[in-house]
């Protein structure tokens, strides 16, 4: 069992030694995604077996699995093979055109992995002190693949979510020193008095006074890495500044592996405190970070920054839904987490391969990506669907069961407020993408000529459709950019209907790596939207009775 | 025993540490000059690791020795000094002229910030008699003073001075609160600061050769 665990958590380090024995972009991004998918076959492995077992503990409460880590590593792991998958192609196209240097590329890969590798390891520890330390550490390696593309504002994106980040785990910390301070009337050694399982099945013995303030500032201290509002404002920036694979880990891992202590924390509290306390606090951040989501998602723009609002909408949702509580609250809780995991991994990636072809993370930059690449096109349309929480998929259910809990725990304004979020939330996405991805393409020229005199617009130089192209800024252009954006929005007359983008990726395993995640995802999120499989059901219902 | 009494002479030295600690933060928000905040965090830090030298005394205790060399080569000696060579003497940082408020009126925001540290720790929270009691909200205010410093501040190198003060808060607090805080996650908290350092000096320094002078002020481009 141990070594299991151990496995799932080293998994994802062989792409950083590969890297980092100076393997180039294709090679250590294949070796890390089959990392990935090792971890994801023990974490699937760990998941099977523990529902016929008590959970596993050893090295002293150091190393702890139960059925709701089991499931946070589940949903981890799963978004770390999509991403690794996904790096694979977006790091072998940036490599290609020459953006990113040999250096960069292995940079990335090793703390890629070290980035997953820690997160999956903090799931595992059930020492609270541990937890924290692995969680911050995730932070910092994060950071460098946030920090990676060294320009300006990358490198402003990457100084934001370090020093708030930092900042807010250290506030964690606090919380934590004082959930410790609580346990002093307890008969443990002091190894003990930070383990979980101790702490939760002693959660009577506990001073209120203390465990009060130590979950409030775990609240506020995680809910900085969770991304609740207001300590949300590196989030944003960080997920658009990031390559894309990396905000895609940032979205659906990191994010999850905050709201993950903050239920641990969640569950010690409500065994001492009662309901009471613990649901004003979750319910006030969490209706503030939809609120907060909601109204920056009205604003055209930057698409990854759209996708990363829609994560702090979405971070508030499962705040709410634990705040509302019982089994229903906290199933949905668990099943929002892992089917938005999914799509915002998705929405992520094929981001990456939209800002590949056209060069730009703009959306009114964007047009056609239906004709001009149908996989991504319809990956972005069923995507957003997806994580808007439409019918056939997997959000629908788990908004659903929230809303239903709501209305049986705490009457009917709650969850109708929660509603008329979702509808807004809606309109404001969906009026995005659909203006993305459909029209008619610019011209294939227009999206190489960008990247200046870089290999990839000469490889496209071939290809041109004669008629002047587009001046089109790049992202980062300064005040001629909404100009030129404007000039593109309108279709240009001459241009033919069914224009071909090159794609980005050279070689057919390249291609593939790209399009399998996306593919790959949705169907997941199709089939949870259909069918929860009965072993999931069960582990999910263990989780929110541990809860 | 989980905290000393506050009459005991461990306890007094502990206290008059950290009363010593916070006018340090004071003294750090109160100045304008790159030099003297590397130099007041450099002290702070002194002052912090003889008060785990006391406690580790105290709870006749191997790690929090352990704990408190570490502290003084580290946070005492290491990240001043690399903080000086590297970026205050590297980047020729003089003048922090990159501030939102003026000096008093962040003093005057500081002092009620202690204040309020101790209205929020004092009642119930902790029991009289232990020494606890005086320095946890000592050091609630420590951190406080430390985000302070990171608002009212704008320069980044500023604003990782502030970090560094309000890790030093909680380590103060730990020490004090929960001598007996397991050795491998103090271990860990301590190698996360130092990585934590080491990145940001990276970020600091490749901002500054960006943008000529590595104001967060001028940190503009990403918003809403």
């Amino acid at each position: 069992m141990i070594v299991l665990m151990v496995a799932a958590a080293a998994g994802p380090l062989a792409g950083s030694v590969a890297a980092g024995c100076g393997a180039r972009a294709r090679a250590a991004g294949w070796a890390g995604a089959a990392g990935a998918v090792i971890s994801l076959a023990c974490s699937i492995w760990l998941l099977a077996a523990e529902l016929h077992r008590a959970p596993v503990s050893g090295w002293g409460g150091y190393l702890y699995l139960d059925s709701l880590s089991c499931f946070f590593l589940f949903t981890v792991a799963a978004v770390t093979v999509l991403a690794a998958v996904g790096s694979v192609a977006y790091l072998a196209a940036e490599e290609d055109s020459g953006r990113l240097s040999a250096f960069q590329v292995r940079l990335y890969f090793i703390f890629f992995g070290l980035f997953a590798a820690l997160m999956l390891a903090a799931l595992e520890t059930g020492n609270l002190g541990l937890l924290f330390v692995l969680i911050e550490a995730s932070t910092l390696a994060s950071a460098a693949l946030v920090g990676l593309e060294a320009r300006s504002s990358s490198l402003e994106a990457a100084w934001k979510y370090v020093i708030i980040s930092s900042f807010g785990v250290t506030i964690a910390l606090a919380g934590t020193l004082f959930l410790f301070y609580s346990a002093s009337g307890l008969h443990l050694a002091p190894d003990l008095r930070l383990t979980w399982p101790y702490l939760f099945g002693h959660a009577r013995a506990l001073a209120p006074e203390s465990l009060r303030l130590a979950f409030l500032l775990a609240v506020v201290g995680y809910g900085t890495k969770v991304g609740l509002a207001p300590m949300h404002t590196w989030l944003p920036d960080a997920h658009a500044e990031a390559p894309s694979p990396a905000s895609a880990m940032l979205s659906a891992a990191l994010l999850n592996t905050g709201m993950y202590a903050i239920m641990r924390f969640l569950a010690i509290t409500r065994g001492r405190l009662g309901d009471g306390f613990p649901r004003a606090v979750l319910l006030t951040f969490g209706f503030l970070s939809i609120v907060i989501g909601v109204l920056f998602m009205v604003r055209r723009g930057n698409f990854k920054r759209l996708f990363a609002y829609s994560s702090v909408e979405h971070m508030g949702i499962i705040a709410v839904a634990l705040g509302f509580g019982g089994v229903l609250g906290l199933y949905g809780a668990l099943l929002q987490t892992l089917n938005h995991a999914i799509a915002k991994a998705v929405l992520f990636l094929t981001s990456g391969d939209v800002a590949l072809r056209y060069r730009t993370r703009e959306a009114a930059g964007v047009t056609g990506l239906l004709a001009a690449a149908p996989v991504t096109g319809g990956a972005l349309l069923l995507g957003s669907f997806a994580v808007l929480g439409s019918p056939p998929f997997g959000l629908f259910l788990s908004e659903l069961t929230i809303v239903r809990a709501g209305f049986a725990s705490s009457g009917a304004v709650l969850p109708l407020l929660l509603l008329a979020l979702l509808a807004v939330a809606f309109v404001a996405f969906a009026r995005t993408t659909t203006g993305m991805v459909t029209g008619s393409a610019p011209s294939a020229p227009a999206a190489a000529m960008v990247a200046d005199g870089s290999r990839l617009a000469r490889a496209t130089a071939g290809i041109l459709t004669g008629g002047p192209p587009p001046a089109r800024a790049t992202t980062r252009d300064g005040p001629d950019e909404s100009e030129s954006g404007a000039v593109l929005t309108a279709p240009a007359p001459h241009s033919s209907p069914a224009p071909v983008l090159e794609a980005p990726y050279r070689g057919r395993w390249t291609a593939l790596a790209a399009s399998m995640p996306l593919v790959v995802g949705l169907v997941a999120l199709l089939v949870l939207g259909l069918w929860i499989p009965a072993g999931l059901d069960a582990v999910i219902r263990h989780a929110a009775a541990v809860l | 025993m989980q905290s000393l009494a506050a009459t005991s002479a461990a306890g007094v030295l502990l206290d008059l540490s950290g009363v010593l600690i916070l006018l340090l933060a004071f003294a750090c928000l109160g100045s304008k000059l790159f030099n003297r905040y590397v130099a007041y965090y450099g002290a702070q830090s002194v002052v912090l690791a003889f008060a785990a030298g006391v406690a580790a005394q105290a709870f006749h205790s191997v790690e929090l020795w352990i704990l408190a060399v570490a502290t003084l080569a580290i946070k005492g000696i290491g990240i001043p000094v690399a903080a000086r060579r590297l970026l205050v003497q590297r980047l020729d940082l003089k003048r922090d002229a990159a501030l939102s408020t003026g000096l008093s009126t962040s003093l005057i925001a500081g002092g009620a910030l202690t204040a309020f540290a101790y209205l929020v720790t004092r009642p119930q929270l902790l029991p009289h008699g232990v020494v606890a009691a005086a320095v946890v909200p000592l050091s609630t205010a420590v951190i406080l003073l430390g985000g302070l410093a990171m608002v009212v501040r704008r320069h980044t190198v500023a604003q990782l001075i502030g970090w560094l003060i309000v890790e030093n808060g909680v380590f103060l607090g730990a020490i004090t609160l929960v001598a007996t805080f397991p050795f491998i996650v103090e271990a860990g908290v301590f190698l996360d600061l130092v990585a934590g350092v080491l990145i940001m000096l990276v970020f600091v320094s490749g901002l500054t050769r960006q943008l000529a002078s590595a104001s967060a002020a001028e940190l503009r481009e990403l918003q809403g």
